[in-house]
């Protein structure tokens, strides 16, 4: 990474800058777009997964 | 769940002139967030505006979070009357907009879109630096934490 960006600063983005995982970025730019849009959807699916057993935990079944 | 694949594929596959932006295109350029809806810009021209009727049609567009019963129609005079859809479809949900805070409307933003394969069709996709941008002017609370990791992709693009 490197030291100083080239965007204008901006102290609220910078110190979001701080909580950014880069090491799933470098991991993300090793992949094309394509295989990039397939892991979103295999996010989606997973977090809909994730909602589906929270409801159903919720409603004690 | 949002048919990325479905809603991108329905409007390339209609011949509909768009341009990828928002949290899509955030994930096309190496986002690690999650995002729920396909956000595009489309071209006002005249057989633009019907290409993108007969594409999503097949797909019952709603406005998204009203009530059940409403006089929408999706069709073209809807278009041409409105500017930026907001909507739900048997697909998912899907932003149409014909323009965007900081960017404009199809024809200011193509010179910053990039050609990217996606789900196996050519796909239109607004640059890195310029989806950044446009983020910046809509100075969203929400989108702070957004641009402050498309910066971080951009430099370490930058020095790969």
């Amino acid at each position: 990474m490197r030291a100083r960006s080239r965007f204008p600063h901006d102290p609220v983005v910078q110190a979001y800058k701080a909580g950014v995982d880069r090491t799933s970025i470098r991991r993300n730019l090793r992949l094309t777009p394509e295989e990039r849009m397939l892991q979103l959807v295999e996010l989606q699916r997973f977090a809909e997964a994730l909602r589906r057993a929270g409801r159903k935990a919720r409603r004690g079944e | 769940m949002t048919d990325f694949r479905g809603l991108l594929t329905a409007l390339v596959d209609g011949g509909v002139e768009f341009i990828l932006v928002g949290g899509a295109a955030a994930t096309a350029h190496g986002s690690t967030r999650l995002t729920q809806d396909v956000d595009v810009v489309y071209s006002r021209t005249q057989a633009n505006l019907a290409r993108l009727t007969t594409a999503l049609a097949p797909y019952q567009p709603y406005l998204r979070g009203a009530p059940r019963g409403l006089p929408f129609s999706w069709d073209e005079q809807t278009l041409r009357r409105g500017l930026n859809f907001t909507l739900t479809t048997t697909l998912g949900d899907i932003d149409v907009l014909g323009e965007i805070v900081g960017g404009g409307g199809f024809d200011d933003l193509r010179p910053h879109a990039i050609e990217l394969t996606l789900f196996g069709v050519p796909v239109l996709c607004l640059g890195l630096e310029k989806l950044i941008e446009v983020k910046r002017a809509a100075g969203r609370p929400k989108d702070l934490e957004a641009i402050a990791e498309l910066e971080e992709i951009a430099d370490a693009d930058e020095d790969s």
